[in-house]
């Protein structure tokens, strides 16, 4: 079946990052495939992606998953005849199948208005506060030093917030993963996968969760270490206080050697180094990688360095006996977390902690699959 | 005679020769036989000191004779005849033996190449022993000059050289001036009005006193011989007589007829036009489809009838750069309208042509590259789809298999010869190539000669170019022939034939065999006469002639006969 060239795809594409320039530029020489360390054979980019993107080949581009196996060095940007910015038209694409995978439109609608975006942040922001405000009741008000934030803020009422938050998220986030199975997997007919080596091949997609191992072929180890970092002290925090509530927010102060202590100092210079180690480039622009930013990267960043520099503040207060000052901080420490939960984790950019490691796990099933078709 | 007193001289060129063939050896050997007082080997022999080496050997060993053993005479003749000529010897006592082209570029065994050169260098001893001195001839050259065609490179030679005040006969077959630039809106790549450039050229030939513009006319008749042709002209139905000197041919192309390629549905799908039939769009200015609609998507097919073995296997040169002149002119127009640009490779070599490309890049076309046996379909599109067309098409750079929407298909057509250019041909003397376009006398160092003298072959009748390039040609030929009218006179040919009129019987034979009618029949005398200013001596008729009456100078029976004898003596 032919597809059907549409270039006015471009139009939509623009609101997602894409120059005009760029598009207009590439003439394809394809310098950027070649010096790519991670693409290969059956997987080609960022090159044929932009073809795909200049003619419009939506069905095409929505069924592929080179754009999640990029981790945008910037060497193709750099070395681009034409100053394309290839690694920028890949980030573009990966916001793009963002919303091409959440049927609930609202990814898309969150990319292409940055007025919208900040709004939906904002309101949830104040509508945290506005809870604390309204329900929250600031115990022991004549005993200032005693701080009490299970009694501000019960843990088994924050716990159950988290748990339906987690609930609705999951069924977004996993129902867009389904999405782009169907769009990746199921619709390519050109592969049939057996069965079996889901079972084989999800070990290496796990592995490549937690570790980002093909990122470490890219330039920039410093580079894959902020990121990794990053990603593993979120998911570490996440689980700390969706799942491990009871146990991370106490009101006894543990000494130092403490493990609730340690961990949680970990997972702060973590966030901290992370968020520090990309606004500061994103500011600067020196590096190719960093040179373009999306609102959505700057309200994510934001968002993620206020959330852990409340969290340090919570700690020094609870710890030095500033009750009042523990407990508002607390409130806006949620106030800073629960918008970059809900807009992030299923529609916007944090979302590329499951659709990469799927892509990649996605990727090597088909590679498999082919290499047992030429085995047989 | 004399005694003969010959100069061998075998060039190494460079390594050329010499990694194929031991050309000191060859040298020695060549030194011993009779009649050879020098034998020499030297790096260049075309070279300045190469060419001094003879000059002062010829002087110090009062050589008589001379034979150089490099590459082939088409390349270098000429240059050792004038080196003999500079020593004060007559430049027809000279031979070359070609060990490049015959030997070192096509051998690879060292022994046998060396013996083949020492063969070939006997066979020129053998030769040029008989070589008698031959004495060059000039013609006089008639002021006044014909040129055929009045498009854009007719108009510049003529302009050209009745600008010195020479009298010129412009021949035209339509009713006006100007050819295919007359129907062009804007120029590629710099878009200036077709117009503008054009009209003042126009005007100017019409005004010109030295010019007279022969409309609705065509030439009936050329005969004569370089600076004195007689050409008859009919014009209307009538018939006038000119005496000229030279003659630049410039009659042009014609558009390729894409309607012999079915997939492209010219001629059944309303909306599928040709680069001309655009033109006449851009130029009155109303860009829509045959219903009266702006398209609201246009695609722009290169190569229609060229670089395709099925129609013509040659570039047409000009077609790309109109395309994006095109793809540019409808972006001004339709600033909405998607625009694609199907071609094969974006040609863009002229000056100001690569800027033109990446200007167009720039202006959301989108380029779909299509492979040079894989030619893209144009068919109508489903009822009910918002385009008029669908063109089914493998693209290259993707390797998908698309189809792009259209409601207007520029095909942008290639040129061809004209039907009757063999006819033209025929006229003047010169020959086509298997395009049917005019052969240049040489196509690299002598692009604008043919190789009948006094007859100019300028712009695309000669291959396929843009203005600049045709007006180049057309100046470059009339400066040609303005040198030769400014000279009185022009050398011809000195190696032509001769008739024994004792030995010949009249039969004819000759005449018959004369590609360049340079035989005539004298009825009183009963015998052929050669018109030497016409003979080329290509050596035909000698080798027609059943009683050996026709000799061609430089080109006897003996001089043939002892270079074969020389060839057949050594052993190889």
């Amino acid at each position: 079946m032919s597809q059907r060239v549409d270039p006015n795809l471009m139009k939509e594409l623009e609101s997602y990052g894409v120059k005009k320039k760029d598009w207009n530029a590439c003439f394809h020489c394809g310098n950027c495939t070649a010096v790519c360390p991670l693409t290969e054979q059956g997987s080609m980019f960022p090159r044929k992606g932009i073809r795909s993107m200049q003619m419009g080949l939506k069905d095409k581009l929505a069924a592929g998953v080179e754009p999640w196996l990029c981790y945008y060095c910037g060497d193709c940007s750099d070395t681009c005849p034409r100053d394309a910015n290839p690694g920028e038209m890949m980030m573009a694409l990966r916001r793009w199948l963002t919303s091409v995978y959440d049927w609930t439109g609202l990814s898309g609608k969150l990319y292409r208005s940055k007025p919208l975006h900040l709004a939906v942040v904002s309101f949830l922001f104040f509508a945290v506060l506005a809870v604390f405000f309204i329900f929250a009741k600031i115990p022991l008000l004549s005993d200032p030093a005693n701080v009490q934030l299970n009694s501000f803020a019960p843990v088994h009422v924050i716990e159950l917030a988290d748990h339906i938050m987690l609930a609705v998220l999951s069924f977004f986030l996993l129902s867009n993963m389904l999405n782009m199975f169907i769009k990746v997997v199921i619709k390519d007919k050109s592969v049939k996968i057996p069965i079996h080596l889901y079972f084989k091949e999800v070990w290496l997609a796990i592995w490549n969760f937690f570790t980002q191992w093909s990122f470490r072929k890219c330039e920039g180890k410093l580079y894959w270490f902020a990121h990794l970092f990053l990603m593993l002290s979120y998911m570490a925090m996440f689980s700390l206080i969706v799942l491990f509530l009871g146990w991370f927010q106490t009101d006894t102060i543990h000494p130092i050697t403490h493990p609730q202590r340690w961990i949680g100092y970990i997972i702060t210079a973590g966030l901290i180094f992370g968020s520090l180690y990309f606004m500061i480039g994103r500011a600067r622009k020196k590096d190719r990688k960093f040179k373009f930013s999306h609102h959505s990267d700057w309200i994510w960043l934001f968002l993620l360095f206020m959330i852990a520099i409340t969290g340090i503040l919570i700690h020094i207060f609870r710890i030095n006996g500033m009750a009042h000052l523990t407990y508002y901080t607390y409130a806006l420490h949620l106030a800073f977390e629960v918008p970059m939960v809900v807009t992030f984790v299923a529609f916007s950019k944090w979302s590329h902690l499951v659709y990469r490691p799927l892509a990649i796990f996605f990727a090597n099933l088909k590679k498999s699959t082919l290499a047992l078709q030429k085995n047989r | 005679m004399e005694e003969a007193r010959i100069g061998i001289y075998v060039c190494w060129c460079g390594s050329n020769i010499a990694k194929m063939v031991d050309v000191e050896a060859v040298a020695e050997e060549m030194g011993k036989l009779p009649n050879v007082v020098v034998a020499k080997n030297y790096k260049y022999m075309c070279s300045d000191p190469g060419q001094d080496l003879i000059v002062s050997d010829i002087k110090e060993h009062k050589l008589n004779r001379v034979v150089v053993a490099a590459c082939s005479p088409r390349m270098h003749e000429m240059t050792f005849r004038k080196a003999l000529e500079n020593a004060g010897i007559n430049p027809y006592l000279f031979e070359m033996a070609n060990i490049r082209e015959h030997v070192s570029w096509v051998h690879t065994d060292r022994d046998k190449a060396t013996k083949k050169s020492k063969s070939l260098i006997t066979a020129a001893i053998n030769r040029v022993l008989y070589h008698d001195p031959l004495d060059k001839r000039s013609v006089d050259i008639d002021p006044a000059t014909l040129v055929l065609g009045g498009g854009i490179a007719g108009l510049a030679a003529a302009l050209e050289i009745a600008g010195s005040g020479k009298q010129v006969y412009l021949i035209e077959r339509s009713g006006a001036l100007g050819g295919y630039a007359a129907e062009i809106d804007l120029l590629a790549p710099y878009m200036n009005s077709a117009a503008q450039v054009l009209d003042p050229l126009i005007e100017q030939v019409q005004n010109h006193k030295n010019i007279e513009i022969f409309l609705e006319s065509k030439v009936t008749d050329i005969s004569g011989y370089v600076g004195n042709f007689d050409a008859k002209i009919e014009k209307k139905g009538k018939e006038v007589e000119k005496k000229i000197g030279n003659i630049v041919v410039a009659t042009g192309l014609k558009n390729f007829d894409p309607a012999v390629i079915d997939r492209y549905g010219y001629g059944k799908l309303p909306n599928v036009v040709t680069a001309m039939e655009f033109e006449k769009m851009l130029k009155i200015g109303k860009v829509e489809t045959k219903t009266g609609k702006l398209p609201k998507n246009v695609a722009i097919i290169h190569c229609v009838g060229s670089r395709n073995p099925d129609y013509h296997e040659y570039c047409s040169r000009i077609c790309c750069m109109n395309a994006l002149k095109f793809a540019n002119q409808a972006r001004s127009i339709l600033p909405e309208a998607n625009i694609f640009d199907l071609y094969t490779d974006m040609r863009a070599f002229a000056k100001g042509c690569e800027e033109l490309y990446t200007q167009t890049s720039r202006k959301d076309v989108l380029f779909l590259k299509f492979e040079k046996g894989d030619l893209p379909t144009v068919k109508k599109a489903a009822a009910g789809d918002d385009c008029d067309m669908v063109i089914d098409m493998h693209e290259a750079l993707s390797g998908e298999d698309i189809e792009v929407p259209a409601d207007m298909v520029i095909l942008m057509t290639g040129t061809e010869a004209h039907d009757d250019a063999k006819d033209v041909a025929h006229l003047v003397g010169v020959s086509m190539c298997g395009n049917d376009f005019f052969i240049e006398k040489h196509p690299k160092l002598d692009p604008v000669a043919t190789t009948t003298d006094g007859v100019y072959i300028v712009g695309n009748c000669v291959s396929p170019k843009d203005i600049p390039d045709s007006v180049s040609q057309a100046k470059a030929a009339a400066a040609r022939i303005l040198a030769s009218i400014s000279q009185g006179s022009v050398e011809v040919e000195v190696t032509t034939a001769e008739v024994n009129e004792d030995i010949c019987c009249g039969c004819q034979t000759c005449i018959k065999v004369c590609p360049y009618t340079a035989i005539g029949y004298d009825e009183e005398k009963n015998v052929s006469i050669v018109n030497e200013a016409l003979c080329k001596g290509c050596g035909t008729c000698g080798s027609a002639c059943p009683t050996g009456a026709i000799r061609s100078k430089h080109f006897t029976d003996v001089q043939i006969l002892s270079q074969i004898e020389g060839l057949m003596s050594l052993e190889v």
